[in-house]
């Protein structure tokens, strides 16, 4: 199966993050989604944000004008920080 | 026997369908809720929204996920226009646009390449077809967007855009390209992988629904940076609060529009051609535009020997017929711009006035219509020193 792509171009954090959420939120544990974004704090917000949440980031790769990352699921998604399920 | 006049000006909308007021009315009704909230008003809400962008989506055999839904398709265009060049800036920055495109997707394609990049119109012939060999000559290295339309919202020639966009890709494979399908979306078939394109623009008044609606396909993959910003809504590619009645409106009349259409085209179809019959018996009437399946089959637009189009309007306005000087989206007064494109010269491009169709008028209201037509014409051409 293809994993879902949240496009999160041209939205600041914390939105590509929330939208991330919203996305895993629809996927099984252990299953992947790939996010699209461009803002350049999603290099370092991504990986904490991972880490904090217990999901796994496979990778982040920088592709010209945009990144990439791919992130495995964790056990839990829960609920974001604005009080929306995500 | 007609009462009441008759409105032949639907090009920017038809009337509410009772069927999709009904569904409207509920929503209207229920406690104003945002789709991100966890209470059961937001769900009820965020559910009806998902609901519609799958009918929506069914309609143009798209995925849901690929619809962003808008304030109608003018902003449709400028998410598109906007939107693409912004997120993909690699690509290049030059556009390249149909001559005949809607006022909104030129102005924003103008925008666009006011300080980067630069815009190429393509021309068209005598009744406004592109052709796709002048869409390939168009595109360079460096072009990274394309627009045509669908349906010509001025005169009614149908495009044949599954060839306008093969043609833009063969010429470069990278490029996007944006199709407008306001005035086809929900009255012809409109299928987004058989046409191709990265991204379509859809309206609500085409279909019945309020035509402050609309939706913009993108196509699953393709970069869009959102053009209002500061919020989650439609996936960070609208922000803002969703207009939950109108999108439940629009996704109502595409469900019916749907089951329909084939019926509604007949109908049209066949009054237009009563309303072009009666209205080219009149001498000195020139009909713009493509015939037969090559035309909208709501779109009548004639051109008056001896006669402005917009004191024309005024005439007919003046008997209870309502129709537009020329073009919906143009001003008043001036030459048509699609006109001259397709190679019209004054008088010609100045005399023009738009009859547009819906499926529920009536022979009868047709009949009545053209006669005031003919009337109208011959009292100020009786006036004019020009017609004499």
């Amino acid at each position: 199966m293809t994993a879902p792509v949240v496009d999160a171009l041209g939205t600041y954090c914390p939105a590509p993050l929330r939208l991330l959420r919203r996305a895993l939120a629809r996927v099984a544990p252990g299953d992947e989604v790939v996010l699209l974004a461009d803002d350049p704090l999603i290099e370092v917000d991504l990986a904490a944000w991972c880490h904090e949440h217990g999901h796994e980031l496979v990778s982040l790769v920088r592709d010209e004008d945009a990144y990439r990352g791919v992130v495995r699921r964790g056990a839990t998604v829960g609920v974001d920080a604005s009080g929306g399920v995500t | 026997m007609v009462t009441g006049g008759v409105h032949l000006d639907h090009a920017a909308g038809r009337p509410l369908d009772p069927r999709v007021r009904a569904a409207m009315l509920p929503v209207l009704d229920a406690p104003p809720a945002s789709v991100e909230g966890v209470h059961e008003p937001a769900r009820r809400c965020a559910d009806l929204v998902e609901e519609a962008r799958g009918s929506v989506a069914a309609l143009l055999g798209a995925p849901a996920e690929a619809i962003v839904f808008t304030a109608g398709a003018t902003e449709a265009r400028n998410l598109a226009v906007k939107g693409l060049l912004s997120a993909n800036r690699r690509l290049g920055g030059h556009v390249v646009a149909s001559a005949v495109e809607h006022p909104a997707t030129l102005a924003c394609c103008r925008t666009a390449t006011r300080d980067r990049g630069e815009l190429t119109l393509v021309g068209v012939d005598a009744d406004g077809r592109i052709a796709p060999s002048a869409v390939a000559a168009a595109v360079r290295e460096d072009t990274a967007l394309v627009c045509v339309v669908h349906g010509q919202p001025e005169v009614g020639t149908i495009q044949d855009v599954a060839a306008l966009v093969a043609a833009a890709r063969d010429a470069r494979p990278g490029c996007l390209v944006v199709v407008d399908a306001e005035e086809t979306a929900g009255v012809l078939p409109v299928d987004v992988e058989a046409i191709g394109c990265d991204a379509l623009v859809v309206g609500g008044g085409a279909m019945a629904a309020p035509p402050w609606t609309g939706a913009l396909y993108v196509r699953p993959g393709t970069r869009l940076h959102p053009v209002v910003e500061g919020g989650l809504q439609e996936g960070g590619k609208r922000a803002g609060a969703q207009d939950v009645p109108g999108v439940v409106a629009l996704g109502a009349a595409a469900r019916l529009a749907a089951a329909e259409m084939a019926g509604r085209a007949r109908a049209m179809t066949g009054l237009r051609d009563l309303l072009v019959a009666r209205l080219t018996a009149v001498p000195g009437v020139r009909l713009n535009g493509a015939r037969g399946d090559e035309r909208l089959p709501g779109h009548v637009q004639v051109s008056v020997e001896g006669v402005e189009g917009e004191t024309l309007a005024l005439a007919l306005a003046a008997r209870d017929v309502a129709v537009s000087p020329g073009s919906a989206c143009s001003a008043a007064g001036k030459a048509s711009p699609v006109l001259e494109a397709m190679g019209l010269e004054p008088p010609w491009t100045h005399s023009a006035v738009l009859l547009t169709l819906d499926w529920r008028l009536t022979v009868d209201e047709v009949v009545f219509a053209s006669s005031v037509f003919a009337e109208e014409v011959a009292r100020l051409r009786a006036m004019s020193p020009l017609a004499r």
